[in-house]
């Protein structure tokens, strides 16, 4: 589940220096139309050895995993026969599906929103020039050099009701008479969940803004700054645009990645019974080990069904973003 | 090492394409098997893990006595309790079982056909050596498949000191008693909860099968299920109250798990009661923070106490060629210097008249001795419990909620029983 | 590094509405600015490290005193001894080994399958180039937790379970994605007329690529280094699924052993997660001045 987090930062430096390069004439003699300066063939020998690796060790699987969501399997896993889409079926019917999905929305738009406003902040502040930047920059690292399920089963203790030191802390200042019981009270769990979601996500963003942030040239701000524009203007008006490639790698690996978030859902979500607080992953998680369907099958067809949603959002936004870059011209 | 990286990963898309459609047969024989017909070299083992410190230390040097008796090799593999359902239903959706596996249920494993029974691996001195009650729980349809490791037995936990200061003389015997003392301890504010009460999903069956058990209630009675029985409602019932009504219980206790929850509350000294096993007695002798005994449950009207009994269990694998090996392996776990050696490692209790006799002297177990024979188990011999235990799991915590409705809670868990799990 | 300033002929300076310029030092804002910044940066580096901390305290008291009720920060009893008790044990030095081990080589493999791949997308147009790049990325849209069942099969039928070569096979074509791509847009950014000046030199395909474009690509690279080990170091459900020694199985499935249902060692766990963070920390510290430099680099026009 991190190595969709970590991975993230690089595709930065594809996607940012992609729209100065459409406008280099070098590129004309390589158009992106299909047809190519070299045949196919000659291309084996570079890629053939990366191809085949990802062919043999991801593709399979993903075979595999269609292949058990049309599977019927008893509980204990042995496969019985083909189930045809029985699976999908029994899903889509399955009472908790809603709250799941809404969940999921929640979960993800919300993870995805403050982790990208205040990775906006955090950027402009770790790019700065000041005593202690190296420091600062250590400590954001942590939570992502940290495992996620150890910072998970970290923040259970930290935000429990009888043993949390957040809420000793927040009654010892006066902000509370009573502890907030965050994991267990259904009004606080989604809120301690994405809070806990930004913290881990807030590092690994910041880092690609401030790539991106780095790249926009120190002559453009000096234009602004001589035409008088205020620093919130220079900002708005200039920084941002100039980020959109930055951002729209962010956002799109934040979406794959905060999707497929798995640790901190399921266990700081893990005394709770039932789906009340699930999203797809712990979901399909749960369906398979841990509630009464006890099915790998459905399960399997949850994942599929996972993927694919990630798939249709991750293009939707696609699209949409590359509207907006066209229209804004 | 690139060459041969790109070699292997070569040769697993060929393998892939070969075996993608074929439903895994030939994923079916284990590593160890030697062939048509042939003995194994080796058998695989997997073992839950109940502690850090012994559970592997144990398997590895049982490993090493089984090769010297046997010359055959045994490959353990210890996994954590959180995940060993994933572990073994990845084995086996594979076809690629292990020869033995430590589990706490083995019902579904035998009605999909999969297991040596005792008349097939276990030794008639090992098979009358076994205690009674656990024999009828690895019992399915009058075969013995679920081999039990080891055991533990449930007791109420009490703070002593905590009795002393809200002037309560003794344990409980009365549903009406316990509801009064906790009450008691409760006043004591700073905190203090009466009792520590673990309905979260981690083992909610637990707890609410030792209430259940004292209230003349069973999962099944008779061979059918009794899930929403008057008593069993009525036991729920009484756990709201002390929740919702007397609030005499820990905040949430519906979403409290035992391990990270009601535990260590009882740990620090907050609360007055709980129920507990051997090894929370260890955690608490080693912390030496708390002064504590143990008692027998309270019954609803005074009755004779039950004991909730939790057995895992060794089944074993039929697989070719395999036999004489788990046969050997078994016969060398339930020998008194192994399997006592193990238990005592981990501090639970036996599963052999033997282990009873070896453990007797053991001042700190008696409580628990006393009682494992009369112990009753949860109905894991039935292979709807598999499903219906993760029901109970999921669901119950829901019922001793504010809001909660014990028994249209209990109404569908019976419902979800009677469907066939 | 005089190399990468070829790359990147911007050198990466930001000019925020940050930087002090000579012009701008009229109000009394810009004289208190660099402790503001500092003591903006303090309660940051403060938020992201706190946790952390109290996790250390859990880790220097008694385990039986981590879940206590009131918590106090600080604990009453100080154990020092956590963190010797955890190196001393032979179990948690075979995990760390075997972590190293995987994440180590899985970055080497990553690398060295990585580069060729997209040195030749990236200066090469050819039917299916764009697929390629597409499917690589799609690669990372399965959570590995489906895909499990799958890979246990696979290297079941290879006889590969139980080994470091499943694991590092397994993470290296799950990283292979975003490497591909990071190094690409690192191998565009590079002017096609150094390339050319080092073939008419007489380097030839291979030549030129190892002698001249990678030193020029060496921010890409580390940036490569840093995901990859990451990744590969907090890999958890594939390693739990594939690994069956104890000895070879690495931290993250390894530290889970410390709390069980039965006993509970909140204290060591604590420590060994620590312990577990150092190794990235100091990789991160070792290279995060190229991190930086290099995801600008590739950014530079």
């Amino acid at each position: 589940m991190r190595r969709t987090s970590s991975d993230g930062v690089g595709a930065a430096a594809t996607v940012v220096p992609a729209p100065p390069r459409r406008h280099r004439p070098r590129r004309a003699r390589a158009a992106d139309s299909g047809r190519g300066d070299v045949r196919s063939l000659t291309a084996l020998p570079w890629l053939g050895p990366a191809l085949v690796l990802i062919a043999a060790v991801v593709v399979y699987p993903a075979i595999e995993l269609v292949r058990a969501s049309m599977s019927d399997y008893s509980i204990t896993g042995l496969r019985k026969g083909s189930a045809g889409l029985a699976n999908y079926a029994k899903v889509l019917a399955h009472p908790d599906l809603g709250t799941v999905l809404v969940n999921t929305v929640v979960w993800v738009l919300a993870v995805l929103v403050l982790s990208l406003v205040i990775s906006l902040g955090l950027a402009q502040l770790l790019g700065k020039e000041f005593f202690g930047r190296k420091l600062v920059r250590w400590a954001v690292i942590i939570p992502w050099a940290a495992s996620l399920v150890i910072t998970a089963r970290l923040f259970t203790l930290l935000l429990d009701y009888n043993y949390g030191i957040v809420n000793r802390f927040l009654i010892a200042v006066g902000l509370r008479d009573t502890p907030i019981d965050f994991l267990g009270d259904d009004r606080w769990t989604m809120p301690s969940m994405i809070a806990v979601g930004v913290f881990v996500t807030v590092p690994f963003t910041s880092y690609v803004l401030l790539a991106g942030l780095k790249a926009i040239p120190a002559d453009v701000h000096e234009a602004a700054r001589v035409d008088g524009a205020s620093p919130w203007q220079a900002y708005t008006r200039i920084t941002l645009p100039l980020l959109r490639p930055a951002l729209l790698v962010a956002t799109v690996l934040n979406i794959i990645y905060v999707f497929n978030s798995f640790p901190i859902v399921y266990t700081l979500n893990d005394r709770n019974p039932g789906f009340a607080h699930d999203t797809t992953i712990t979901f399909m998680y749960k369906l398979a080990f841990k509630s009464a369907d006890k099915s790998v099958g459905m399960s399997a067809a949850a994942g599929v069904a996972n993927v694919l949603l990630i798939l249709v959002v991750v293009l939707a936004y696609l699209r949409v973003s590359r509207w907006r870059e066209a229209t804004d011209g | 090492m690139i060459k041969r990286l790109v070699a292997a990963a070569a040769a697993g898309g060929i393998a892939l394409a070969l075996t993608a459609c074929g439903g895994g047969t030939g994923a079916a024989t284990a590593g160890g098997s030697g062939g048509d017909g042939g003995k194994v070299t080796q058998i695989k083992l997997v073992a839950a893990e109940y502690s850090k410190d012994n559970t592997a230390a144990f398997w590895n040097k049982f490993a090493a006595a089984y090769k010297a008796k046997t010359g055959i090799d045994l490959n353990v593999q210890v996994v954590s309790w959180d995940d060993i359902d994933q572990q073994s239903s990845t084995m086996l959706q594979n076809n690629a079982a292990p020869d033995i596996l430590n589990l706490n249920a083995y019902a579904s494993y035998a009605k999909d056909g999969l297991l040596y029974s005792s008349d097939d691996v276990l030794s008639d001195a090992v098979k009358g050596d076994l205690l009674p009650n656990f024999v009828q729980s690895g019992t399915y349809q009058g075969k013995m498949y679920g081999m039990p490791d080891l055991s533990s037995a449930r007791a109420l936990f009490y703070n002593t000191d905590i009795f002393a200061k809200a002037g309560i003389a003794g344990p409980p015997k009365t549903w009406d008693e316990f509801t009064a003392d906790a009450k008691k301890i409760t006043a004591l504010g700073d905190g203090t909860v009466g009792y520590a009460m673990p309905l979260g999903p981690e083992e909610a069956q637990a707890e609410f099968s030792i209430w259940m058990f004292n209230n003349d209630g069973n999962w099944k009675t008779d061979g059918k299920w009794t899930v929403n029985s008057p008593q069993n409602v009525d036991t729920l019932n009484f756990l709201k109250s002390l929740a919702v009504t007397d609030k005499v219980t820990q905040n949430n206790p519906g979403k409290t798990n035992r391990t990270d929850g009601a535990f260590p509350l009882f740990q620090s000294g907050k609360a007055g009661m709980v129920v507990g096993f051997s090894p929370l007695a260890a955690t608490l002798d080693k912390d030496a923070k708390v002064h504590y005994a143990t008692a027998p449950m309270p019954t609803k009207a005074g009755g004779t106490p039950s004991t909730y009994g939790v057995t895992d269990y060794l089944m074993a694998f039929k697989k070719p060629g395999n036999q004489d090996a788990v046969k050997a392996f078994y016969d060398l776990y339930y020998s008194p210097d192994q399997v006592n050696t193990f238990i005592k490692a981990e501090g639970f209790l036996p599963v052999t008249k033997s282990g009873v006799q070896y453990f007797a002297s053991d001042p700190k177990l008696s409580t628990y001795l006393n009682t494992l024979t009369g112990a009753k188990l949860t109905p894991t011999d039935d292979p709807n419990w598999d499903r219906v235990k993760l029901a109970v799991q999921q669901n119950i915590g829901a019922a001793v909620a504010p809001n909660g409705d014990p028994k249209a809670v209990l109404d569908a868990l019976q419902a979800q029983a009677q469907s066939g799990g | 590094m005089s190399t990468s300033a070829v790359v990147a002929p911007g050198s990466s300076r930001t000019s925020g509405p940050g930087d002090p310029p000579a012009t701008a030092r009229r109000t009394g804002y810009r004289a208190v600015r660099p402790y503001l910044l500092s003591f903006a940066g303090l309660v940051v580096a403060a938020l992201f490290a706190l946790p952390y901390l109290v996790m250390l305290l859990d880790a220097l008291r008694p385990g039986g005193d981590v879940l206590t009720t009131p918590p106090t920060l600080f604990p009453r009893t100080w154990q020092w001894g956590t963190f010797g008790t955890i190196l001393a044990d032979q179990r948690f030095r075979d995990w760390l080994v075997s972590s190293l081990i995987v994440a180590g080589t899985s970055t080497v493999v990553v690398l060295v399958l990585a580069v060729p791949a997209a040195y030749f997308t990236a200066r090469h147009r050819f039917r299916g180039r764009t697929i390629f790049l597409l499917v690589v990325l799609m690669t990372q849209m399965f959570s590995p937790t489906a895909l499990v069942v799958g890979l246990y099969r696979e290297f079941f039928e290879l006889n590969l379970v139980n080994t470091y070569m499943a694991l590092i096979l397994t993470n290296a074509a799950f990283n292979l994605a975003f490497a591909i791509w990071i190094l690409q847009g690192f191998f565009s950014s590079i002017p096609r007329e150094i390339e050319e000046a080092a073939q008419l030199d007489g380097c030839g395909r291979f030549g030129t690529l190892w002698r001249v474009m990678l030193p020029l690509t060496l921010p890409g690279l580390v940036t490569t280094v840093t995901f990859t080990f990451i990744a590969a170091w907090n890999e958890y459900v594939v390693a739990l699924t594939l690994i069956q020694d104890d000895a070879r199985k690495p931290l993250t499935v390894g530290i889970s052993s410390y709390v069980t249902g039965y006993q509970q060692n909140w204290d060591q766990l604590f420590a060994a997660s620590l312990v577990a963070i150092v190794p990235v920390v100091i990789l991160f510290a070792a290279i995060e001045k190229h991190l930086v430099g290099g995801l600008t680099a590739g950014a530079v026009k």
